[in-house]
């Protein structure tokens, strides 16, 4: 039985599954945190040179004239939105506030719509 | 065994997360509105005693919630120890390197705004 | 009405394939299990789990439409088609839709699913207060169907590791009963990196229980009972 459970397929075709609000709130919580810690290099840089000179300060915030740039910040706000979002739910839910499914399923749209909504206010600041 | 006791890196993501909040919510009020958004502005709080460490404890806090969240995807998905424990070291290092970075940048402009 | 089920004979088969079922529900067809009844008249070779076809028994757990339930709980208006089902996922396959649960009820096992407790028993039962007996609503009517576990990312990704939701929740079940005395060794037990704390709320647990249970607020619990116990 043993044996045979080890050569045993499975069905795990994630694309087949259909996932509910909250799961996907969740794969956001951890894709953007991944964002988030690949550019903490980046932010530990810009700390760094914004503290060196006037030039390299303004050189920062002149970031977003280059398009690509733009794009790569707009992706790190929607991480960062989207990170803090679901965040907050998770500590909330932790100490019973909000656990509900029905307001859990609520929470996890707010979060996911909330964070969507910044991301697309950035790209319309810095991209148009 | 006390490596593999869970409650102590659930409890510490959650309390460096609170940390990052109080401090993204303080950050936000000041770098926003305040005289910050000027080099000056913010080269004078960045090197002010209280604004250097807490800064030093935002990238303190920061690295251990990113660590504990890393960990927790190294631990989901890649179970091979000879990757695991390797991958699991190298990220511990970088993010060690990326902290220290952090205090001799604060050092060195401490000692220099002074 | 079209059925898709995922066949799969470990004796014939290198690998699993869908095959496709046109039947006609009858009127005396209300759930998905009475199709499924249907279907093994037309073709013997289909295997499924069923017994008490009214969701108490919890075998006939599989994914349907992409989701866990029970077949025998799932009512025909409604559903989306064709019906595609499959084998409850990240379980070993046995043959069609039977999954080997040998792994999760070793989960089940090993939180001790029983009550502890060594003290003098009394002369009639251990009483419990209404209040007391209160605490095992919506803990005691798990049927281990698996549609929880089997629905769990953090269970597909460490299956030997993590208890899984349905596994918690019995846990909690006895750490919230009055008379167990053996709280402290079942949080002890609990306290590690896998077996309780791969979860990650993600409430998929919650979201898929037949029987309206949440698992989820059962972990929840189990936590902040670690919390209180550790402060």
């Amino acid at each position: 039985m043993r044996a045979r459970s080890a050569s045993a397929p499975k069905f795990m075709n994630l694309s087949q599954i259909r996932f509910p609000v909250g799961a996907i709130a969740s794969i956001g919580h951890r894709v953007s945190g991944v964002l988030l810690l690949v550019s903490l290099p980046l932010l530990a840089l810009a700390l760094d040179r914004s503290l060196r000179s006037e030039s390299e300060f303004e050189a920062l915030r002149d970031l977003v004239s280059e398009p690509w740039r733009a794009l790569l910040l707009v992706i790190l706000v929607w991480a960062a939105a989207h990170h803090v979002l679901a965040g907050v739910r998770h500590l909330l839910m932790d100490i019973g506030v909000g656990s509900r499914l029905s307001q859990a399923r609520t929470s996890a749209w707010a979060a996911i719509l909330a964070a969507g909504i910044i991301a697309l206010a950035a790209a319309v600041r810095w991209l148009s | 065994m006390r490596l593999f006791l869970g409650q102590r890196a659930w409890v510490l993501q959650r309390v460096t997360a609170l940390v990052l909040l109080i401090l993204l919510a303080l950050g936000a009020a000041t770098l926003l509105t305040g005289p910050s958004r000027s080099y000056e502005g913010w080269h004078a709080l960045a090197t002010s005693t209280h604004g250097a460490v807490l800064i030093v404890v935002f990238f303190a806090a920061l690295c251990l919630h990113g660590w504990i969240g890393v960990r927790d995807i190294v631990l989901d998905y890649i179970h091979a120890p000879a990757l695991r424990l390797p991958l699991l070291a190298l990220i511990a290092v970088i993010l060690f390197a990326i902290f220290i970075r952090v205090v001799l940048t604060m050092a060195a402009h401490f000692a220099g705004g002074a | 009405m079209r059925v898709s089920i995922y066949r799969f004979n470990p004796e014939t088969d290198a690998k699993p394939r869908m095959q496709d079922y046109d039947v006609a529900p009858e009127a005396g067809d209300k759930k998905l299990l009475d199709v499924l009844m249907r279907l093994k008249t037309m073709d013997d070779s289909l295997s499924f789990r069923r017994s008490c076809r009214e969701g108490v028994c919890g075998s006939d757990a599989m994914n349907i439409n992409g989701r866990n339930g029970l077949a025998c709980l799932t009512s025909l208006p409604g559903l989306k088609e064709p019906v595609v089902l499959r084998p409850l996922p990240g379980f070993p396959v046995i043959r069609d839709l039977i999954v080997d649960m040998t792994q999760f009820f070793a989960h089940y096992h090993s939180i001790k699913p029983y009550l502890i407790n060594n003290e003098v028993p009394p002369e009639r039962e251990r009483l419990q207060s209404p209040a007391e007996r209160e605490k095992l609503n919506g803990l005691y009517e798990c049927i281990l169907c698996a549609c929880c576990s089997a629905f769990c990312p953090s269970f597909w990704w460490n299956p030997d590791k993590f208890i899984g939701p349905a596994g918690l929740l019995q846990a909690y079940r006895f750490i919230a009963d009055s008379r167990d005395t053996a709280t402290a060794a079942r949080l002890a037990y609990l306290d590690d990196v896998y077996r309780l704390y791969r979860c990650r709320t993600i409430m998929n647990c919650t979201e898929v229980c037949p029987k309206g249970l949440s698992p989820s607020h059962a972990i929840e619990r189990i936590r902040l009972a670690l919390v209180r116990e550790s402060s």
